[in-house]
């Protein structure tokens, strides 16, 4: 390793100060010199304001203390999704961010479910997950980290403000040695043999020298996609929503522990409800809606007033076929689109920079380090595209258009054999590499009615009356623990509550 | 709901047999299932040697087994790591431990720390701070994991014979019904096996047979699809030879592994004898001339007679087709290097156990036991291929052409990668960790270009400080670990104490 690495950001939003507070608090300066160039001009598009429970990593690891960073982005806390009106019109279930059992049920725990389902039991999996009862009742609190109890069986996400997020990532970047320079780029000039890209040319004519250059630019892509013309894979047979609304609403009185996605006539809508206002938005598909009947009912389906003129945005399914390509890598939207439905957005930034620091070429550019960043990226990217198929494919909603096409359409063949699996005898496919696990799975396929015919023999052990019981006393006990718990309300005003003009008096520290 | 799987027949042999037996019988056979075993002559040499990595353990528990049981009557000695000879020019022998691998979510590897203080001068080799590698060298074997960040497993050497005649035992203790024969005539319909008539003119339906005749492949075989993806581009011994020598006292915890010009040869120590198996290609020198030189090579006295068999390097296209789930070596056949045979047959049994049909008249299961199997597969042939194709013996034809050969794209991938890196892609289904990879590749002569960049936003003092503390730490543990001697001794008093 001699001289440092010349990383250029190309694009200041989520993506590029995650990259840029990532690299800069992994790194040291003798490896990586980071600079990131914005346009104030440029707005960015800052709708991802769900997140997943990786983003506690990411911030931990970068040193963001949480408490100030959630003051801040005036964040509030995320045990999961809600999902209505998805399997049929009239159904509700929570995609929980924790494990269904005990701490120690292990991945069984749903067989046996299924078990004292098929001895006429009608208890709803849910009632056995304690994240989720947590989340019904506006209930939130630290998970325990020191001992496997029943509250450590999740883990927790935060919906914030992206864009204050992202400038609270300048600062951390700034701070740890990050140049910022104001511009917009002109030119971007290539080897004439090679077409590795040397540098970026601004408006202003400076020249940006790099050896390495994460594009960031949003959905234009404008060094992977439009100059290097990385080709794109198009996923619009199977996601066909590519439009989206999204408006903030006065903050409710009680904000939820959860996001809330329901699926309307022409796609979704999203409610997130941070501190002091509620996000809204409406995906959904121009094949299956115009723009102004959207604009309508996503209005329409407020229950807070509107703060603001709905925006659009357009998008579509899909990804580059190479996310590094040349001394190129894209991130966010410049590298591909997934809709926000399980709130994938923030965290494929982040386990790109996590899986682009070790393959840094420290040592030399070499093809094999791109390739491997490409297999491990779009194995992210594809099994959470089967995921996010499952939720509009395993519907029975028979009231418009883009359900029954949905519901008929010929999902990839990977989606196919796992929900046969499934529905046969409740298995689920367990894998190292992509982020929904068997917790998550579970939710949506019960959630949204494929209930499985028969379960594994493995479970058939032990008196069936002494799994009802057992069954029982856990219900209790998650039940009995989470009335326990404070609300979800009062903790964040006693964590994290954002600083008010009127209410600078010392906060408690007890909690 | 239709019928669900209430009688399963398992034919085959050897251990095989009686762990798939063991294994379903002891999950299934208090629901109702029932097990029957078909033993088909045996294949075992008196010589015979089972070596096993250390998930061994899992599975004696898993068929309900216990250590010292294992260890007294299969004349087991610990097996703590491997030591590989020979296998690059005149560099000195090196030993590959069974690290138990970092708890989840910690620091990044070991391995970076130490490409970083070998780029400062560090002297001490990666083995050097292995715990498994060092307890090896001082013939300790590492019984306790309390209260020690650092800690390690063992496996066995295990003498086949008795081995297999315990597991047997085992099986019959729980309950699985045996049966020895040969097979007859088998009636196939469509994908199915519909019956199978034994020697003894029984004809036996079964609502899943599960084939554990080796590498034949007795019922698999004889199923549509059941061909074979061949490795033997990448594993290049054909054949082996089985031996045996005297005992080495006190036996050592670790197996020696030796490469010689066409081949290698192991010697796996016993606690009455010293097993030897040499692995060859048959087209650079010929069996007479292995076993002539096997005294030679093995640098122990070899007693009676050495036998010779061929080795299928390869697996299924399919080993689930129909009601017919192949295991063990019907399913995936490897070369004897790195002890992995077991360790795929327990693999097999572990996947179909938790892929456990159902029903017993469709087996939507099938495709992915078939993709588990094959990733298993994979896996256990690019440990196995690494060797080979990282060797430095130069000019002798059969190591010049494992060199040259271009390895598997899932192998390669990881050569690369560490030599790029410092890291390891790994895959689904790995039996080794990233660290062990680590060691592996590291002893073979690959030195990463570069370690990661995260260990250097320490200080360097807290560096050099991970680095030594590391090889105090283990230097204080091996000596207070029990000799193989000892552990022999402790484990028989604990057989006795129990009866």
């Amino acid at each position: 390793m001699n001289n440092p690495l010349e990383i250029v950001i190309l694009g200041g939003g989520t993506a590029g100060w995650m990259a840029a507070a990532g690299l800069a608090s992994l790194t040291s300066p003798k490896f990586c010199r980071i600079r990131l160039i914005e346009s104030d001009e440029i707005g960015t598009v800052g709708v991802g304001e769900a997140t997943l429970p990786h983003l506690k990593n990411f911030n931990d690891t970068i040193g963001l203390d949480e408490a100030e960073m959630m003051r801040n982005t005036r964040a509030t806390f995320k045990l999961g999704i809600q999902f209505v009106d998805w399997g049929f019109q009239g159904s509700r279930y929570i995609h929980p961010f924790g494990t269904y059992g005990r701490a120690t049920s292990g991945s069984g725990f749903h067989q046996r479910w299924l078990r004292a389902r098929a001895a006429g039991c009608d208890w709803d999996i849910g009632d056995f997950s304690y994240a989720i009862i947590a989340a019904r009742r506006n209930r939130f609190d630290f998970p325990e980290t020191a001992k496997p109890t029943i509250s450590s069986t999740y883990s927790y996400a935060y919906h914030l403000d992206a864009s204050i997020y992202a400038r609270e990532l300048r600062r951390l970047a700034e701070a740890r040695g990050v140049n910022r320079t104001e511009g917009k780029v002109r030119e971007v000039v290539q080897d004439s043999e090679t077409g590795v890209i040397r540098a970026l040319i601004l408006e202003s004519g400076e020249q940006v020298d790099g050896d390495f250059f994460i594009d960031c630019s949003g959905f234009r892509s404008l060094l992977l996609g439009s100059k290097l013309e990385v080709p794109w894979q198009d996923w619009s047979k199977w996601l066909p929503c590519d439009r989206a609304f999204a408006v903030p609403s006065e903050s409710a009185n009680e904000f939820t522990p959860y996001t809330r996605s329901t699926a309307v006539e022409a796609g979704w809508r999203w409610r997130i409800p941070l501190q002091t206002r509620t996000g809204n938005g409406y995906v959904f598909s121009t094949a299956f809606a115009n723009e102004q009947q959207a604009a309508d009912s996503l209005l329409k389906g407020l229950d807070t007033p509107a703060l603001d003129e709905p925006r659009l945005l357009r998008f579509k399914a899909g990804r580059h076929v190479r996310n590094w390509e040349k001394n190129c890598i894209a991130l966010g939207l410049a590298s591909g689109f997934l809709e926000p439905l399980e709130s994938t957005s923030i965290y494929l930034i982040q386990i790109a920079i996590m899986h682009l620091v070790p393959l840094l070429p420290l040592a030399g550019m070499h093809p094999r380090l791109a390739d491997e960043f490409n297999r491990k990226i779009n194995v992210e990217y594809d099994r959470i595209r089967d995921f996010l198929i499952l939720h509009y494919h395993l519907t029975a909603r028979d009231d418009s258009e883009i359900w029954r096409y949905c519901a008929h359409m010929d999902v990839p063949d990977s989606l196919k054999e796992k929900m046969e699996l499934f529905g046969h005898s409740g298995q689920i496919e367990q894998y190292k590499d992509g982020l929904f696990t068997l917790p998550s799975w579970l939710a949506v396929y019960l959630g949204q009615g494929l209930i499985p015919t028969g379960y594994s023999p493995l479970a058939d052990t032990g008196p069936p009356q002494r799994l009802l019981d057992d069954l029982k006393e856990l219900r209790t006990e998650i039940s009995d623990r989470v009335d326990e718990m404070p609300s979800h309300n009062r903790f964040v005003e006693r964590y994290c509550q954002m600083l008010q003009p009127w209410k600078l008096e010392p906060a408690e520290t007890q909690l | 709901m239709s019928q669900r799987v209430t009688n399963v027949v398992v034919v085959g042999r050897d251990a095989a047999l009686w762990i798939a037996a063991a294994a379903i019988q002891r999950s299934l056979g208090r629901l109702g299932v029932t097990v029957r075993a078909v033993e088909l002559p045996s294949l075992l040499q008196p010589l015979d040697v089972y070596s096993a990595m250390p998930a061994i353990q899992g599975l004696h528990k898993q068929i309900g087994l216990s250590e010292d049981l294992v260890v007294a009557a299969a004349r087991a000695v610990p097996l703590v790591a491997q030591r590989y000879s020979n296998w690059a020019g005149a560099v000195p022998p090196w030993m590959v431990g069974y690290d138990d691998p970092p708890p989840p979510g910690s620091d990044v590897g070991f391995v970076h720390y130490w490409v970083r203080g070998h780029q400062e001068g560090l002297k001490p080799a990666f083995e050097d701070f292995s715990l498994a590698a060092s307890a090896a060298k001082h013939a300790r074997v590492p019984v306790y994991k309390e209260g020690t960040e650092l800690s390690a497993a063992f496996g066995y050497n295990l003498s086949a014979g008795p081995y297999a005649q315990l597991l047997k035992a085992n099986a019959k203790r729980l309950g699985v019904e045996l049966e020895p024969a040969t097979i007859g005539r088998i009636e196939i319909a469509g994908d199915r096996l519909a019956a199978i008539t034994l020697s003894s003119g029984d004809r036996v339906e079964a609502d899943l047979f599960i084939d554990a005749s080796g590498v034949e492949g007795a019922l698999i075989g004889r199923l549509p699809g059941s061909g074979s993806e061949s490795w033997n581009e990448w594993l290049p011994c054909d054949r082996m030879v089985v031996a045996s020598g005297a005992p080495i006292n006190p036996p050592p915890v670790y197996s020696q592994i030796s490469a010689f010009r066409a081949g290698w040869i192991g010697l796996y120590p016993l606690q009455d004898r010293t097993a030897v198996v040499a692995a060859y290609s048959s087209k650079h020198i010929s069996e007479a001339e292995v076993i002539e030189s096997l005294p030679l090579l093995a640098r122990i006295p070899i007693g009676g007679e050495a036998i010779a068999s061929t080795l299928r390097r390869g697996v299924r296209n399919r080993s689930w087709i129909g009601n017919c789930v192949a295991v063990g070596e019907a399913a995936i056949g490897l070369d004897p290097l790195e002890s992995l045979g077991l360790y795929a047959t327990h693999s097999c049994i572990s996947h179909f156990m938790a892929l456990f049909p159902v029903e017993a008249d469709s087996f939507p299961e099938a495709d992915r036991y078939n993709r588990e199997i094959a990733l298993v597969g994979q896996n256990l042939r690019d440990i196995q291929c690494a060797h080979y194709s990282l060797n430095r013996r130069f000019d002798e034809p059969f190591w010049d052409e494992c060199r040259d050969r271009t390895p598997p794209e899932s192998l390669e991938r990881k050569l690369e990668i560490f030599a790029l890196t410092g890291h390891v892609p790994l895959y689904d289904q790995e039996p080794f960790e990233e660290q062990q990879w680590a060691a592996l590749l590291s002893a073979a002569g690959i030195f990463p270009k570069r370690y990661d960049p995260r260990i250097d936003m320490a200080p360097d003092d807290a560096l050099i400080q991970k680095v030594q503390q590391r090889l105090r730490d283990i230097a204080v543990a091996v000596p207070n670990m029990p000799s193989a001697a000892e552990f022999m001794k402790q484990s028989r008093e604990k057989m006795e104490m129990a009866r």
